[in-house]
């Protein structure tokens, strides 16, 4: 389809170009000065009925002559030339006005915006492609956060948990020893009174056989928590 | 013609061509009238086969020349002369650049070598053609008065001086302009024509007597086939950016 028309196309130059170039040369083109002449001079001579030599010796055949030599104005338009290049011209802006002209810019417009519009696209890729990383480092940025904050609050943690099993034990071996200090001390209450108590029934037995006296029990404890002081004081 | 012993052809032989089809009327159809034909087959080709649907989204090829062509007008002559207003002006100034580029290039296409626009006839109408548009352009933009006012009396100039540049403004922008715009572009053409039939014509002369006395004018016939082709492109610039500087100038007078 497309082929054809592009030979469709080029049909109508090929046939003008072949026109000109079959124009032929510009020299075998015009009237010839020559034949002008000649051809005013056969005019001139049939006007004077065949006479030549009165023809040759008229001068206004002479004049007529003369103006075979002079070159048509070059700067003055040919009638036939004005009226198709006119033609030309005004086919020509016609048909681009309508077609040509809209066809090509519409087509350079509409690749202009594609082009324009892919621009735009990559640059929002570019965008949203920033905008990703910077949400990804951000992300890490809090994931790394997130990960200092948990080991300094588990390291605290320890570090808490260290002081306070440190502060039980501390705790624990001074309640142990205070309980050991007081079970010595109750030992020992309870074995000096005991002990007392043995010495006082010793002492009362004692005090018994050598009195031989009967002596009322306040007097005797008395007497026994005397001795006592005093064997007390004397082991003290 | 015969100039320094060289059988140089009459200049008229160098421009007039013969007719072929509607000999001796109005719309007799010559060489210059199927060079025309030719730059309108051409730019209308480059423009459907630039302007097929599934065009390449890299340029290449008569694409790639038509789009070029575009961005190059709408940038470098558009843009910089008129503004972003004259937009709506790119058809017209393209087609003119690619028509007057087309017409004039065939002064260098070997079996052709004629530009079209050494013929008065397309330089002349377009002139006046572009005259119309900035005249009218002029008119709609500002209101008659406005602009002639802006046209005759610009902005800025000392009252006593416009004693002389209001005539000078008058012939300048009203007559002279349409002739100076088709005379430059005709002109150069013809010279650029004659040149290299010049070249050509010594080149042959010399090659038939001396052989080597034929090299100098065939480096200069390939040197001006060159610099043609840079004119040829060059002229369709020129013409195509000051129509856009008169309109440009008719829309906004300030500038």
């Amino acid at each position: 389809m497309s082929q054809r028309r592009n030979r469709l196309a080029a049909a109508p130059l090929i046939a003008v170009l072949g026109l000109v170039a079959l124009a032929g040369p510009a020299g075998a083109s015009g009237e010839s000065v020559g034949g002008c002449m000649a051809e005013h001079l056969a005019e001139a001579v049939e006007e004077n009925h065949g006479d030549l030599e009165h023809t040759l010796h008229d001068e206004g055949v002479q004049d007529d002559l003369e103006k075979c030599f002079e070159a048509p104005n070059p700067i003055l338009p040919e009638t036939n030339e004005i009226i198709w290049g006119g033609l030309s011209f005004g086919l020509l802006f016609f048909f681009m006005a309508k077609k040509g002209f809209p066809a090509v810019k519409g087509a350079m417009d509409a690749r202009a915006e594609r082009i324009a519009g892919d621009l735009d696209a990559a640059e929002q890729a570019k965008i949203d492609a920033r905008a990703v990383e910077a949400d990804y480092q951000a992300r890490l940025g809090d994931a790394k956060g997130e990960a200092s904050r948990l080991i300094d609050e588990a390291r605290g943690a320890a570090e808490q948990l260290k002081a306070d099993l440190s502060a039980r034990a501390e705790t624990d071996i001074a309640d142990m020893r205070e309980r050991a200090a007081a079970d010595i001390e109750s030992a020992r209450q309870q074995a000096i009174a005991d002990l007392r108590a043995e010495v006082a029934g010793i002492a009362l037995g004692a005090a018994e056989r050598v009195v031989q006296s009967s002596l009322d029990a306040e007097v005797q404890g008395r007497l026994i928590d005397a001795y006592i002081d005093e064997v007390a004081g004397s082991n003290g | 013609m015969n100039v320094l012993a060289l059988e140089f052809p009459p200049v008229s032989h160098l421009f007039e061509w013969p007719d072929m089809l509607f000999s001796g009327t109005a719309y007799a159809v010559n060489k210059t009238v199927l060079v025309y034909l030719a730059a309108v087959a051409i730019t209308g080709v480059i423009f459907i086969l630039a302007g097929r649907p599934r065009a390449s989204m890299v340029p290449t090829g008569v694409q790639h020349v038509a789009e070029t062509g575009i961005d190059f007008i709408e940038d470098s002559i558009v843009m910089q002369t008129i503004g972003p207003d004259g937009r709506k002006f790119m058809p017209f100034l393209t087609t003119m650049f690619f028509f007057i580029m087309f017409s004039n290039i065939f002064e260098v296409i070997p079996g052709i070598q004629f530009p079209a626009n050494s013929r008065m006839a397309v330089p002349i109408t377009l002139a006046i053609v572009v005259w119309v548009i900035y005249n009218f352009v002029g008119v709609r933009s500002q209101g008659l008065g406005g602009y002639l006012k802006n046209s005759l009396f610009p902005p800025g100039v000392p009252v006593a001086l416009y004693l002389i540049v209001t005539p000078i403004e008058l012939v300048s922008t009203f007559v002279v302009r349409p002739f100076s715009l088709a005379i430059r572009l005709w002109a150069n053409m013809v010279a650029g024509h004659l040149l290299l039939v010049t070249f050509a014509v010594l080149t042959q002369v010399l090659w038939s007597s001396t052989y080597i006395g034929a090299v100098g004018p065939f480096a200069m016939l390939v040197l001006m086939t060159g610099f043609e082709i840079l004119v040829s492109v060059l002229q369709a610039f020129i013409f195509t950016i000051l129509t856009a500087v008169y309109i440009g100038g008719s829309m906004h007078p300030a500038h």
